[in-house]
């Protein structure tokens, strides 16, 4: 609290000046779509263009909601489920996996790591058909477990080799004061050592969540029937080989990020603080 | 008997802890690695995909792609991709996070929306990068012709080189706040304790950053730079979308590339060789990644 | 036991999404069993999560499922193959037929991958030109003798004909024409070009500074193809024969409609779709496309004064087939797919969807009579009688992909028309021997 006046009031401006300056800068690609999204499609291809819509056009929102057989609200839902699944499964895994790659010094643990950054080196393509034949016999083809049993492949390697850092940044007078007061390995583990590392699992919660989130290849393979499918695979409702129209597109991209821009700024407090309490005291 | 105890010695206690996550990948991904690599060595395409025999090529298949002018420039652009991407994600996310470590007002707010970029579907953000290059409606063209910088509308898209510049811009954008945001973290861990007793020691603000902050932020940006690697290296729904390996398969990547080998012209074996290069090649890195972290700290 | 939770937890999981999209499924829901146990909540929410689970079991009493793939994404579409299917699901209680989008980028994938895990549809529709690759997967039924096709267009039958056995049956046909914009035809002083000199005059008489005189979609890849090879045909060479005089004309004559600057080069990034759009929003003068646009341009665009004429020739006219087949996946539920079928393509079904669809009935006796002289249409009708397949060759994707790389080259200037013929024609030596 009191660092916040460690800056001087002449140095808090000019820096809150820069950072909303890089602020629009990096988002104008989104204030931009959001514009086209307003527009007709002929204002669209208007030259020179216009800098807000001149002709309200919110026909290409109302296309969202429905069309054809996708439902926007229903493969927000799905996505939404898809995602957090997939979220609890890396975290569940991933950190006790950290944690025990950057405490020990077990002879499998380079292997153990290298292994992990493995499953991440193939193209998402060619993993595609056997992943099918799995699932399908696993009797999980065409429902939401395929995507997130798949979409947790992602999440866990990543958020083992950013978390193993946390665990390793901590102290061990930590976890021997833990000993002293009667923990064991694994009580050592929960109570002390993962509300230290909150902030690493936050951080690796929320991207193991867009890496679902943002997922297509596999809620479009494993999932068949467009009332399950992930809100991402709405995108081909636009672009398809009949038609590619810009103030749809942009809608729908509008639409896609709206949802999660909100829960993130609603959540911002909590992941902020997550993120910048320093992980070690004392 | 003694040998259960030696193996519940400390050390491999840590072993259980890592277990559950390995078997988890082990499962979903172990067999399909494999199933590639057996793909790759066998003349599989659409006559024999369901029925007939798959007769074992060896290495046929790799001597065909390297023969090919297509595979060897997708090989040359993912590298180059690659590299270029991760240079100016890591400068500006890094400088970035820096930059917001600074408590002034507006930093935690300001930080926070500047996630959003990765929030969005990386097919979304293909698009909208489409429209800004556009040639004659694009944004971009409009912004450069207003500052006098261009007489004509530069052919973003439909020009080999440039194109290749579009895809980076894209992959850049989406690349900073993911560095920015593990920075961030990573500073974190850094005690402030240090910082303070460096001020007193005098030490100038280069100083500090060369003496305190690198060293101790160096396992997480090595962990930053490796995920960036490998999920930059083989990129694929930003391509797609954004110029489909075109123009004239000028910004193709394995990736891509592999892709309409299996499933647009239905060499699947081909295709499945096309990845295993790029697997080989993240193996190298990802061999070279274990060592550089690990080296020294087996007391 | 575990199997038990499994279900419990599917079961929870269909209830929520229940919940979620309670508002609005009325969509396109071409399962005529799934309305039903949606009345009665749990229980039938857990039959629905066992028959996801075991996708192959009936749901509807005793009627046999029968699925179908297609890819179309426009809605119109949609509803209208919903409802041939719901009315023939009504028809007769034996077969329960649903069908399933998958996406045009993803359906050769789909289809790819379902054929190894044996896991497809009883009835693909698929786009015509990569019927012979599937038929040389082995994956299609041989449907000699089983439907008359003997008054189909010979184009259509030929690309689902492969060694002379017919694996499948044309669903629709469409080709492409010339559209130009008559109020800037009229404004520039000219005529309706009828051969490639007086085109790319009208051309250059249309273009100004923000308008180009001609686009076709020029993207590298099998859309691209379909939009070069009238062109390439219009000059007597053939798909496979590209390196020589007729060749290389036509690549020199795409090079001139870019050098003259009476076409953007951006056409090798727009879809059909984008060419359409460009077209309406006034920016392009004529177009070559297809009559699929027809009923959007007329909501979209109702004032914009168009028409359509036959694309200019060169030595002869010349255009292409497209449209999509049915066919029939072997090993699956036969017998409801012929039913299905037999249903579908009877001459009262066809007319019903093809004038739903703005195409044109594969059936040259139903073409024939299914538009007015003065209908938007009709040109297509006369088009189609020069239109030719593409194919049918099982390395059709292979050819497809050195011809598209051949224009882009020499729209992109990176290779001169005489290189990239060559440089295709080696390609294409390779596939077809």
């Amino acid at each position: 609290m009191d660092e916040e006046k460690r800056l001087s009031r002449k140095k808090n401006i000019l820096f809150s000046v820069i950072a909303v300056a890089l602020l629009c800068v990096l988002l104008f690609p989104l204030y931009w779509a959001l514009i086209t999204s307003l527009k007709t499609e002929q204002e669209i291809f208007q030259n020179p263009p216009t800098f807000y819509p001149h002709i309200l056009n919110t026909k290409s929102y109302a296309a969202q909601v429905e069309t054809g057989d996708f439902n926007m609200f229903r493969s927000f839902g799905n996505s939404f489920l898809i995602s957090m699944g997939a979220t609890l499964i890396a975290v569940i895994l991933a950190v006790p996996a950290s944690y025990g790659i950057a405490k020990y010094r077990f002879k499998a643990r380079k292997a153990l790591l290298l292994s992990f950054l493995v499953t991440q080196m193939l193209p998402v393509s060619v993993l595609l058909t056997p992943m099918f034949i799995m699932f399908k016999n696993m009797h999980v083809y065409n429902t939401w477990v395929a995507a997130v049993l798949a979409d947790a492949t992602i999440g866990i390697p990543f958020s083992v080799l950013i978390l193993k850092n946390y665990f390793a940044s901590i102290p061990k007078d930590l976890e021997e004061a833990a000993y002293l007061d009667g923990c064991n390995t694994f009580t050592a583990f929960v109570r002390i050592l993962i509300p230290i590392a909150k902030p690493g699992v936050m951080v690796c919660a929320i991207f193991s969540f867009l890496y679902a989130w943002g997922d297509l290849a596999y809620g479009m393979t494993f999932i068949l029937d467009q009332e399950k499918r992930p809100i991402t695979a709405g995108i081909f409702n636009f672009m398809g080989q009949y038609g590619t129209k810009w103030s749809y597109l942009t809608a729908f991209a509008v639409v896609t990020i709206i949802p999660v821009a909100l829960i993130f700024i609603f959540m911002q407090k909590y992941i902020v603080s997550g993120m910048t309490s320093g992980a070690v005291k004392g | 008997m003694a040998k259960i105890k030696k193996f519940f010695r400390y050390e491999n206690v840590g072993m259980l802890f890592v277990l559950p996550a390995f078997l988890y990948m082990l499962a979903f991904v172990g067999y399909p690695i494999i199933h590639n690599i057996i793909l790759s060595f066998q003349d599989v395409n659409a006559g024999n995909l369901v029925k007939g025999t798959r007769n074992f090529v060896l290495f046929d298949n790799y001597l065909e792609l390297f023969g090919d002018s297509v595979f060897t420039t997708s090989l040359w652009n993912t590298l180059r991709f690659t590299v270029s991407c991760l240079v100016f994600q890591f400068i500006a996310g890094f400088a970035l996070a820096l930059f917001f470590s600074k408590r002034f007002s507006l930093a935690r707010p300001v930080r926070g929306i500047l996630l959003v970029p990765w929030m969005i579907p990386i097919t979304v953000t293909a698009l909208m990068f489409k429209l800004l290059f556009a040639t004659d409606i694009g944004i971009i063209n409009f912004l450069l012709r207003s500052l006098h910088l261009i007489d004509k509308n530069i052919e973003w898209l439909t020009t080999p080189g440039t194109a290749m510049f579009a895809l980076i811009c894209a992959n850049v954008w989406i690349g900073i706040p993911f560095n920015m945001i593990l920075i961030s973290t990573g500073l974190t861990t850094i005690p402030k304790e240090l910082y303070e007793s460096a001020s007193i020691d005098g030490a100038g603000k280069v100083q500090t950053f060369r003496r305190i902050t690198l060293p101790l932020l160096k396992p997480t940006i090595e962990s930053v730079l490796i995920l960036g690697f490998i999920y930059t290296f083989k990129v694929y729904d930003l391509v797609y979308v954004m110029t489909s390996g075109g123009p004239v398969n000028a910004t193709h990547m394995l990736s891509t590339y592999s892709y309409k080998l299996s499933f647009e012209m239905f060499k699947y074996s081909k295709g499945s060789a096309a990845a295993n290069v790029l697997l080989v090649i993240l193996l190298f890195v990802g061999v070279f990644y274990i060592k550089a972290t690990t080296e020294g700290e087996n007391e | 036991m575990k199997k038990k939770k499994l279900t419990a937890l599917l079961t929870a999981m269909a209830m929520m999404t229940g919940i979620l999209s309670g508002c609005g499924s009325k969509g396109a829901e071409s399962t005529p069993a799934k309305d039903a146990p949606a009345a009665d909540g749990p229980a039938a929410a857990q039959e629905d999560a066992a028959a996801e689970s075991d996708s192959g079991t009936a749901s509807a009493g005793d009627a046999q499922p029968v699925t179908i793939w297609y890819y179309w994404e426009n809605e119109g579409h949609q509803m209208t193959l919903d409802q041939l299917i719901q009315e023939y699901n009504g028809s007769q209680n034996q077969y329960a037929v649903t069908a399933k989008y998958v996406p045009f980028a993803d359906f050769k994938k789909q289809l790819s991958i379902g054929a190894s895990a044996d896991e497809l549809p009883d009835i693909a529709i698929l786009d015509s030109p990569d019927h012979a690759s599937y038929v040389d997967m082995g994956i299609f039924e041989d449907l000699t003798g089983k439907f008359d096709v003997s008054n189909y267009y010979e184009g259509t039958v030929n690309s689902c004909t492969v060694d002379g056995k017919l694996y499948g049956v044309p669903f629709g046909a469409n080709c492409l024409a010339l559209y130009y914009n008559e109020d800037m035809l009229t404004a520039a002083g000219g005529s309706v070009p009828t051969t490639w000199d007086e085109l790319l005059e009208t051309a250059k008489a249309l273009t100004t500074d923000s308008v180009s005189g001609l686009a076709f979609c020029s993207v590298q890849n099998e859309e691209g193809t379909f939009n070069f090879v009238p062109w390439l045909w219009s000059t007597g060479a053939t798909s496979y024969d590209i390196n020589n005089e007729n060749g290389i004309r036509a690549l020199t004559y795409i090079q001139n409609l870019i050098k003259e600057g009476v076409m953007s080069k951006e056409c090798i990034n727009w879809t059909q779709g984008d060419v359409m759009n460009q077209f309406i929003a006034g920016n392009v003068a004529m177009m070559v496309n297809g009559p699929w646009q027809i009923p959007t341009m007329q909501s979209e665009a109702p004032d914009l004064n168009w028409k359509v004429t036959l694309i200019p020739q060169d030595a002869q006219y010349a255009s292409v087939l497209g449209g999509e087949n049915y066919a029939v996946v072997n090993g699956k539920n036969v017998d409801g797919a012929l039913d299905f079928l037999t249903y579908a393509t009877s001459g009262e079904k066809v007319k019903f969807m093809m004038d739903q669809f703005g195409y044109i009935s594969a059936d040259k006796t139903i073409a024939e009579s299914q538009f007015a002289e003065d209908s938007p249409y009709y040109p297509f009708v006369e088009e189609l009688n020069y239109a030719m397949p593409r194919g049918p060759l099982a390395g059709w994707p292979g050819v497809s992909d050195a011809i598209s790389l051949a224009f882009n080259q020499v729209i992109t200037g990176t290779a001169t028309p005489e290189n990239a013929a060559a440089q295709a024609q080696t390609t294409i030596d390779g596939i077809v021997k």
